[in-house]
C-alpha cells in the first residue's frame, strides 16, 4: 500500500475513534441519569398511592436533565450517521423511555407517546439523521413498563390498593393488543414481547385473588369480567 | 367509554410502528438478497479471473499483456455488480446506509476483493480506497453510498487469499515462479500495512490469521523451489516437473481453506 494512503486511512480510524470515545463520555452521563431514575422508581413498590406524586417529582428533574446529554449527542455525532453510532447509546436510551412511560403512567395511567417521550428527552426533529428514538427502542422502554407494573401489581396489594392491579391489568391488555399489531422479526423485541404473557398471567392471577376475596371496590371489580376476555 | 377511547388511541399509535417496522423489515430483506446477489457475481468473477490467467501459457510477459486481457474482462463483468448498486442508490440514501451496512457488507466486501483481484492483475499494485469508491459512483462523481474503511480493508484481506491460489496454482508454469515471488512480496507488504490497522477493525485481526496461512503457503511454495533447484544443477523445464509434484498437496490445502472460508462468511450474511 502507498505509504500516503495508509496514513490517509489511519487518519480517518483514529478520527472515528475518537468519535467513539466522545460519544462513550456523554453515554456514561446518561447511565448516571438512569440509574439515578431506576433507583428512585424503585420505591414505587412501597410508596402508598398518595404518596406517588410526589415521589415522581424527585425523579422528573433527573429525567428533564437527560436533554442536556442528548444535545451533547446531537453535536458529536456527524450528519447521517445517527445508525452507526446510535448502538452505543440505546440501551441507556431505553431505560431512559422506561422511566418517561412509568411516570406518565402513574401520574396519568396512560401510555406514553413516542413524539412525547422524545420531547421530554429534549429530541428534536432537526436531529433526525443524528439523535433520534426510533421506534425500536421506544418499544423495548415499553416492555420494561409492562415487566415494571406486573410487579408493582403484586406490591400495591401488599399496601392494601387493591385496585391498583386490575387499572394495571385493563392497561397491559390494552399494551399488548398493540404488540400484537407488530410484525416483529427473530430479534431481542420479538423475545421481549413473547415473555410479555408471563407479566400479564402474573397481573391476572392477583387481578383473580383480589376479586375472589372482593378486595377491591365494586366499581373497580365490576371492570373484571370485561378485561378478563 | 375512558377506556375504550385509551385502546383505540393505543391501537393507532401501533398502528404507525407496524408500517415502520414493516418497511424497515422489507428494506432489510431487499438489501439481503441484493447483497447475495452481489457476492454471487463478484466470485464468478474471481473465478473467470483465475480462469483465464491460467489459459495462458506464460503468465509473465515483459507488457503484462495477459493480466491486462484478464483485467478488462473481469471489469466487465463486475459492471453488473455497480449495476446493482447503482439500483440501491435510493435504499441507501442519507443515514438509511448506516442502518443497514451489516446487510450491504458481505457483498461489498466480495466486491472489492473481485476488483481488487482485477487491479493487481493488472498493475501489480493495490487498490486504492479512492478507485474503490470511484467505481461505486454515478457519471458525475456522486458515490451511491459511502464506501467504509473496514469494508475496503476486509475485502482487501480476503484477496490475500486469492492472490495465494493464483500464485500456487500458477508457480509450475513458465514465469509461475517469478510471478509467484512477486506475489508473496505483496501479500507480505500487505500483511504487516493491515498489521497497523487492526487496533481499528476488529475483524481484520481474524482475518490476519487467514492472511498469515495464505503467505506461509507461498512462502513453502517458494522454498520447495529453491531447495531443489539448489540440491540439483538442473534445467528450468526439469525443475518445473519437480515444483508441479511439489506443490500439488499445497493446491488442495487451498481449497479446503477457501472452502472454510466462504462457509463461515455465509453464515454471517444469514444474521
Amino acid at each position: 500500500m502507498d505509504p500516503q494512503d495508509l496514513e490517509t486511512l489511519n487518519v480517518l480510524l483514529d478520527r472515528d475513534v475518537e468519535l467513539r470515545e466522545n460519544i462513550k463520555d456523554q453515554v456514561n452521563e446518561i447511565d448516571k441519569k438512569t440509574r439515578t431514575m431506576v433507583g428512585l422508581l424503585n420505591k414505587i413498590h412501597s410508596t402508598p398511592w398518595d404518596a406517588m406524586p410526589s415521589l415522581l417529582d424527585s425523579v422528573k428533574p433527573v429525567l428533564t436533565s437527560c436533554q442536556e446529554v442528548t444535545a451533547a449527542l446531537a453535536s458529536i455525532v456527524p450528519p447521517n450517521q445517527f445508525w452507526r453510532w446510535k448502538d452505543l447509546w440505546s440501551n441507556s436510551l431505553r431505560t431512559a423511555v422506561f422511566a418517561a412511560a412509568l411516570i406518565e403512567y402513574l401520574s396519568n395511567r396512560r401510555l406514553i407517546t413516542l413524539p412525547k417521550v422524545a420531547e421530554t428527552l429534549g429530541l428534536k426533529n432537526e436531529w433526525q439523521d443524528r439523535v433520534a428514538l426510533p421506534a425500536e427502542d421506544y418499544l423495548h422502554g415499553i416492555i420494561s413498563l409492562v415487566n415494571e407494573l406486573s410487579r408493582l401489581a403484586v406490591n400495591a396489594v401488599t399496601l392494601g390498593n387493591f385496585d391498583e392491579p386490575i387499572r394495571i391489568s385493563i392497561f397491559v391488555k390494552n399494551v399488548f393488543a398493540g404488540f400484537s399489531m407488530l410484525n416483529l422479526k427473530n430479534d431481542t423485541l420479538r423475545r421481549r414481547y413473547d415473555g410479555l404473557k408471563y407479566d400479564i398471567k402474573k397481573i391476572e392471577e392477583v387481578v383473580y385473588d383480589v376479586s375472589l376475596r372482593r378486595l377491591a371496590s365494586s366499581s373497580s371489580v365490576q371492570s373484571v369480567p370485561s378485561t378478563a376476555q | 367509554m375512558a377506556a375504550m377511547s385509551a385502546t383505540n388511541d393505543e391501537l393507532e399509535l401501533f398502528d404507525n410502528f407496524r408500517a415502520d417496522l414493516d418497511d424497515h423489515n422489507d428494506r432489510r430483506e431487499r438489501l439481503i438478497k441484493a447483497s447475495r446477489d452481489v457476492t454471487n457475481l463478484s466470485k464468478k468473477t474471481i473465478f473467470l479471473l483465475h480462469r483465464l490467467m491460467m489459459e495462458d501459457s506464460n503468465i509473465s510477459t515483459v507488457d503484462n499483456a495477459p493480466g491486462k486481457r484478464a483485467a478488462l474482462r473481469g471489469r466487465e463483468k463486475l459492471v453488473e455488480v455497480q449495476t446493482i448498486y447503482a439500483g440501491l442508490k435510493q435504499e441507501l440514501e442519507g443515514d438509511r446506509f448506516w442502518r443497514y451496512q451489516s446487510q450491504v457488507s458481505p457483498g461489498l466486501q466480495e466486491y472489492i476483493e473481485a476488483l481488487g483481484f482485477a487491479h493487481y492483475l493488472e498493475y501489480g499494485s493495490l487498490i486504492t480506497f479512492d478507485q474503490v469508491q470511484r467505481t461505486l459512483a454515478d457519471s458525475q462523481g456522486i458515490p451511491y453510498f459511502p464506501l467504509t474503511i473496514s469494508d475496503y480493508l476486509l475485502g482487501l484481506s480476503d484477496l490475500t487469499g486469492e492472490l495465494m491460489r493464483y500464485a500456487i496454482s500458477g508457480i509450475s508454469r513458465r514465469g509461475g515462479r517469478k510471478k509467484a515471488s512477486e506475489v508473496c512480496a505483496f501479500v507480505r507488504g500487505c500483511k504487516s500495512d493491515f498489521e497497523r490497522l487492526t487496533p481499528y477493525v476488529w475483524e481484520l485481526k481474524k482475518k490476519q490469521y487467514v492472511t498469515a496461512q495464505s503467505l506461509e503457503k507461498i512462502e513453502d511454495a517458494a522454498y520447495a523451489i529453491f531447495v531443489r533447484s539448489s540440491e540439483y544443477d538442473l534445467s528450468p523445464e526439469m525443475l518445473d516437473d519437480i515444483v508441479a509434484q511439489a506443490i500439488s498437496s499445497y493446491s488442495t490445502d487451498g481449497l479446503s481453506a477457501r472452502s472454510r472460508r466462504d462457509f463461515s462468511h455465509d453464515n454471517l450474511e444469514d444474521t
